[in-house]
């Protein structure tokens, strides 16, 4: 076939060029949320399987107490820990390795000695059968008053609740978009049918289906969902990388390091099909509805 | 019917249309010639009485058939309703792309049309480029180009000098002996003096029948069944 034909001189009103566009940044919002929140749930995931299965148990120094004093309380804390049901190991985290993880906060130069650092307990916990965390937070004040038990549970319980909720919004401004989207097109369809009732009308009473003259508008405007979907994604992409490339000149622990995994590209990348196909069928439904009400 | 919630233009239209006649709508200006035809080529529905077209009952009959009713029926309406962007060719076309015909099939019919209706030389002419008697022989190629069963022209001489307006009749009048049924609408005295054929006149709403039998004329017989057109009384 050559060039698809057309009955409707459509492509050449003003409105036309202009569709494409208020879809593109359509798209382009709801890439960037989709983005947004499938590298948080990316992140979520990362995080919950690096800590999850383990607590830390903080060893606060008792004023001036010298560091052989305070090696004995967690050598002890540690020997009771490996005794106690549903844990699976303990283990001091040396004072350099906690000096690391302060690094960022403290700098590099710092006499150690000269602080009262806490020591730190990591406590593998036997997954299949965890100890209650309430009966270990007891028992270790018990056998220290200064032993806290910090379960990353909360923070994680938190952690999620956060992403879950940011998700939730990713997810309703996606739904806003399309639903800004169907209206767009809706409008669009509505004045081309206007701004050529007289055309619609004369291929009505020549005996054209509701499905041919609808034809002729969703064609359009699967084109149109098509340009405006590519539009979007590809200024969505490219805002991505800019914010991936400005990230990764960031450094810092405090970022983590996530990044898009290729199906999420992928599904990015599906958003133009999505916008031509929900343009596509929103024409169609607009056409076949109005045309009900003629004869 | 009426117009949304305007007087009652046609009140008293009772007919039936016998397959392969031809006849004259005459009446003054107004008298609702153009608003009988809509009704016959389904562009309005009669808001009372019954319209039936080739057996079919309109008022009962699925929409979705109503376009392959439409299909039978070749209209040339009285201000052409070409569509400008296309060319002559088109506009000819467009009653066969709409129901799906090959294009080699079309190209072949439209060709053969235009040639005969004297625009052979016209056919990739946008109609707004075209005199208004060659836009009217374009709207008629274009109600002809089907092979309607039934063929409706409002005015289809109104824009031409009376020898081509004598010609287009007989053009009609040749597509009738071939058994299509034509009803035109009509201003000219001329032009229904001289095609001596029955005539359905419109007066204030009201249908007369002026029936002078001639050969391949119809006697506008209600009793025939084979009616590709009829109306039920509307009072
Ligand atoms: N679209 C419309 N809306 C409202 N009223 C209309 C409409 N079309 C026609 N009428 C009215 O219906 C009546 C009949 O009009 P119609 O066009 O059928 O007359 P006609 O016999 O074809 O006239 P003419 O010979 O001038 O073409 C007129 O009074 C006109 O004002
Ligand atoms: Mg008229």
């Amino acid at each position: 076939m050559i060039r698809r034909r057309t009955d409707l001189p459509l492509s050449r009103d003003p409105s036309v060029r202009l569709v494409p566009w208020i879809i593109g940044l359509m798209t382009y919002l709801a890439c960037l949320m989709l983005a947004g929140s499938l590298l948080l749930s990316e992140l979520l995931g990362q995080w919950s399987s690096g800590l999850s299965g383990t607590v830390t148990v903080q060893v606060l120094p008792r004023e001036r107490e010298p560091a052989r004093l305070l090696n004995e309380r967690v050598d002890k804390l540690v020997r009771i820990l490996e005794r106690t049901d549903g844990i699976a190991g303990a283990k001091a985290i040396p004072l350099e390795e906690i000096a690391v993880l302060l690094e960022p906060w403290l700098g590099g130069a710092v006499a150690l000695d000269a602080l009262p650092l806490p020591r730190l307990i990591d406590v593998r916990l036997d997954m299949i059968d965890p100890p209650p965390m309430e009966e270990l937070k007891t028992m270790l004040s018990n056998a220290d008053p200064g032993a806290l038990l910090d379960d990353h549970g909360i923070w994680q319980d938190q952690l999620a609740d956060l992403v879950g909720a940011l998700e939730l919004v990713a997810g309703f401004v996606v739904l806003l978009v399309g639903l800004a989207t169907v209206g767009i097109v809706i409008f669009a369809t509505r004045s081309g049918m206007a701004a050529h009732q007289d055309v619609v009308e004369v291929l009505h009473l020549i005996g054209a289906e509701d499905a041919y003259i609808a034809r002729q508008f969703q064609n359009l405007a699967l084109t149109q969902g098509l340009h405006g979907g590519i539009i979007g994604i590809a200024f969505g992409a490219v805002t991505i990388w800019g914010l991936g490339y400005a990230a990764d000149h960031i450094d810092s622990a405090i970022l983590p390091q996530v990044q898009l995994l290729a199906w999420h590209w992928v599904v990015l990348a599906s958003l133009p099909a999505a916008t031509a196909l929900i343009a596509r069928s929103t024409a169609r439904r607009t056409v076949m509805r109005s045309l009900k009400r003629m004869v | 019917m009426r117009y949304g919630t305007g007087p009652e233009v046609l009140r008293e239209v009772t007919f039936t249309l016998k397959p392969g006649s031809f006849h004259f709508l005459t009446g003054r200006s107004g008298a609702g010639k153009s608003s009988l035809l809509k009704l016959m080529y389904l562009a309005h529905r009669p808001s009372r009485g019954l319209v039936t077209l080739f057996d079919e009952d309109i008022a009962t009959l699925p929409r979705k058939r109503l376009p392959f009713l439409r299909r039978r029926v070749g209209v040339v309406f009285q201000e052409f309703r070409l569509l400008n962007h296309l060319s002559a060719f088109d506009n000819v076309a467009l009653p066969l792309r709409v129901a799906g015909v090959k294009e080699s099939t079309i190209r072949k019919h439209v060709d053969e049309l235009l040639a005969w209706t004297g625009l052979g030389d016209h056919m990739d002419a946008r109609p707004p480029t075209l005199s208004g008697g060659q836009q009217q022989r374009v709207a008629i190629a274009r109600s002809l180009i089907s092979r309607p069963d039934l063929l409706l022209a409002d005015e289809p001489t109104g824009n031409v000098d009376d020898a081509l307006g004598v010609r287009l009749l007989y053009l009609f009048e040749e597509l009738n002996r071939m058994g299509t049924t034509v009803v035109i609408a009509t201003h000219s005295e001329n032009l229904v003096s001289r095609f001596k054929k029955p005539i359905l006149h419109l007066e204030d709403g009201v249908l007369i029948h002026h029936d002078r039998v001639e050969a391949g004329g119809g006697t506008g017989d209600p009793r025939d069944s084979r009616k590709p057109f009829g109306r039920g009384k509307r009072q």
